[in-house]
């Protein structure tokens, strides 16, 4: 009796959860295979004729390839921004969560800063040009790294928390300089956690549309977000070809999640040292 | 083999001073005991030795050495923790060479010593495990061969077996002290537990409130311990410790008496008293008395003894046993 109900139950709300994540999707792969004026009128039905392929060659040689010039500099920022912060945040959180002092006290106002408040745009930029960083992949990688700092870092210093104490005393009677007591003991264990920052803020920065935007504007910088103004204006949207656009943006950091989606969880959930 | 030496060490965190001034002399090879109540400061004054927390005032020497600023990894010790810190992600061999691999020692040395040390301990069959895969005393003789390999002159142990079974502490005491006897190193020993102090030590150091009590061997301090702190610390069951009036009639301060040294009778003798509990131990039992003019008492018997609750009998001491205290 009770078994079936919250069997019931069960159904209903993966049903409701189907229905909030993959109608979206179905209609973008809808979209995605229709003709230009069939896709203009926004319906949910399906295509009369599937022009799929057609959509697929035509978003893909917009441009002069612009689609693949803008996965490849989105690669690039990605993964040398994620690259830095890894290595920065856990170093960083180590030392903030193992010594602290008036500095660390300082840093970690700072990192609250960094977490609430938004980022100010116009001096930004103003920065960047100031420094010549401005339209340069060096410069986006940078505000990349720096937006995503303070929640890099926290997530590795709750994380070493966990870490006893111990391993680090252990590790300084045999003999280990705190440099190898990093390397060699505590970089380790972050492996879950290091995982789950790695999928978090590839995603995140991958899939940045304002940053591109304010920071890297110009022709060859294009990052995929930034493709997607390509079938869009004031008078013509080309609605069938934006949905292809959207479809092949959102499948790398789709696949990514899919497939790392059991690290995440248990990087944010579990401690280092198991029983 | 090297002795230790702490002349007058002192430990501040912040305001709060938690060693008060400890002097005391270690004997190369002797096997030392600091026994104490929580938080009496041992673990403290263990960290100081091994180079884990500064000193705030004092010099500690190590074979006559002076190593009160020296790094831990330079002082000739090694450590085997509560938790036994063993790193996560290593093998047991790893865990147990981390030392020899920091040093840069040739893999060939590294991997002779783990293994001699692995023999000695039993683990050969568990070099390539990680530690989550060890039971809790596998886990603690692989903290004690990481210890070996370092070939230290002092041990240092941090209540070691108190995350184990009653019937696996009794068996890595017995290990601790063969380990002892075979390699004839010093070792400085914590423990909250008189039992593991007893068994062990060749010196036991009784500390209470980061303060020395006493110092002397397990049955110098069971005979003639020097305040009542000791005497009621040392020896189980506890002994019977009275102030007040039965004390002044007794002519001290605090009179102490330890269950073992009492006799019951049913006809005569010193305090009587009715029974109020016996636990049978099988071959002793403990009576619990309400002595008249004392209070509660323990007295040790046979176990057979033909007693029953409610009772009434008589509580004499054995003479030569009784302790007077002046505090
Ligand atoms: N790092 C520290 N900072 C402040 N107080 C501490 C620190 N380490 C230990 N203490 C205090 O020192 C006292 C003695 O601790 P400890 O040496 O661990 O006792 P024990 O090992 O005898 O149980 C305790 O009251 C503890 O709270
Ligand atoms: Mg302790």
């Amino acid at each position: 009796m009770t078994r079936t109900r919250r069997a019931t139950t069960g159904i209903i709300a993966l049903a409701l959860a189907g229905i909030i994540f993959v109608i979206p999707f179905v209609f973008i792969g809808l979209q995605a295979g229709k003709s230009r004026t069939e896709a203009a009128m926004l319906a949910f039905s399906l295509p009369k004729a599937w022009l799929f392929w057609d959509n697929f060659v035509a978003v893909v040689t917009a441009r002069d390839y612009q689609l693949l010039l803008a996965f490849f500099n989105s690669s690039l920022i990605t993964v040398l921004s994620v690259a830095a912060l890894v290595v920065l945040s856990a170093m960083v959180g180590y030392v903030m969560q193992r010594r602290p002092s008036a500095v660390t006290g300082l840093a970690q106002i700072f990192l609250l800063v960094g977490l609430m408040m938004p980022p100010a745009v116009v001096p930004t930029i103003g920065l960047l040009q100031s420094i010549g960083l401005f339209k340069t992949m060096t410069g986006m990688i940078l505000i990349q790294i720096a937006y995503n700092l303070s929640f890099s870092t926290m997530l590795y210093r709750a994380f070493i928390a966990t870490i006893p104490r111990d391993l680090d005393e252990a590790a300084r009677i045999d003999g280990a300089k705190p440099r190898q007591i990093f390397f060699r003991v505590i970089l380790p264990l972050l492996k879950p956690v290091t995982v789950t920052n790695i999928v978090v803020q590839s995603i995140a920065i991958f899939n940045d549309f304002t940053g591109p935007l304010y920071y890297l504007p110009g022709r060859d910088n294009v990052t995929v977000q930034l493709t997607l103004y390509n079938f869009q204006s004031a008078y013509a949207t080309q609605y069938n070809l934006l949905f292809m656009n959207i479809l092949l943006v959102t499948i790398p950091p789709l696949i990514v999640f899919i497939f790392f989606n059991r690290q995440i969880v248990a990087g944010m959930t579990a401690g280092a040292v198991k029983g | 083999m090297s002795g230790v030496q702490l002349k007058n060490i002192r430990k501040s965190f912040g305001a709060l001073e938690i060693i008060k001034g400890i002097d005391l002399e270690i004997a190369p090879g002797e096997f030392t005991v600091f026994v104490g109540p929580s938080g009496c400061g041992k673990s403290t004054l263990l960290r100081m030795i091994a180079g884990l927390e500064d000193v705030t005032s004092g010099a500690l020497t190590i074979g006559g050495r002076d190593v009160t600023d020296r790094e831990p990894s330079e002082r000739g010790i090694a450590m085997v923790f509560q938790s036994y810190a063993l790193y996560p992600h290593m093998t047991v061999a790893e865990n147990i060479g981390f030392g020899l691999s920091l040093a840069r020692r040739p893999k060939a040395e590294i991997d002779a010593k783990v293994n001699a040390a692995a023999d000695a301990l039993q683990l050969t069959h568990l070099l390539d495990r990680k530690p989550k895969a060890l039971s809790g005393g596998q886990r603690q003789r692989v903290a004690i061969g990481r210890a070996i390999v370092r070939n230290p002159q002092v041990f240092l142990f941090d209540e070691p077996l108190s995350n184990l079974d009653a019937s696996l502490r009794a068996q890595m005491r017995l290990e601790i002290a063969d380990l002892h006897a075979r390699l004839k190193t010093t070792m400085i020993y914590v423990t909250h537990d008189q039992v593991e102090a007893m068994t062990m030590a060749d010196k036991i150091v009784v500390l209470n409130g980061g303060k020395i009590e006493q110092v002397g061997s397990p049955m110098a301090l069971y005979d003639r311990p020097a305040t009542p702190f000791v005497a009621g610390f040392i020896g189980s069951p506890r002994m019977n410790l009275y102030q007040g009036a039965f004390a002044e009639r007794a002519g001290c301060r605090t009179y102490g008496i330890r269950p073992e040294h009492i006799t019951l009778s049913e006809t005569d003798g010193r305090w009587p008293g009715t029974v109020r509990h016996i636990e049978r131990l099988g071959a002793d039992a403990l009576v619990y008395l309400d002595v008249e003019e004392a209070g509660p008492m323990v007295a040790r018997s046979e176990g057979h003894a033909p007693v029953a609750i409610g009772q009434r009998l008589w509580a004499s001491p054995i003479a030569g046993h009784e302790h007077r205290f002046e505090i």
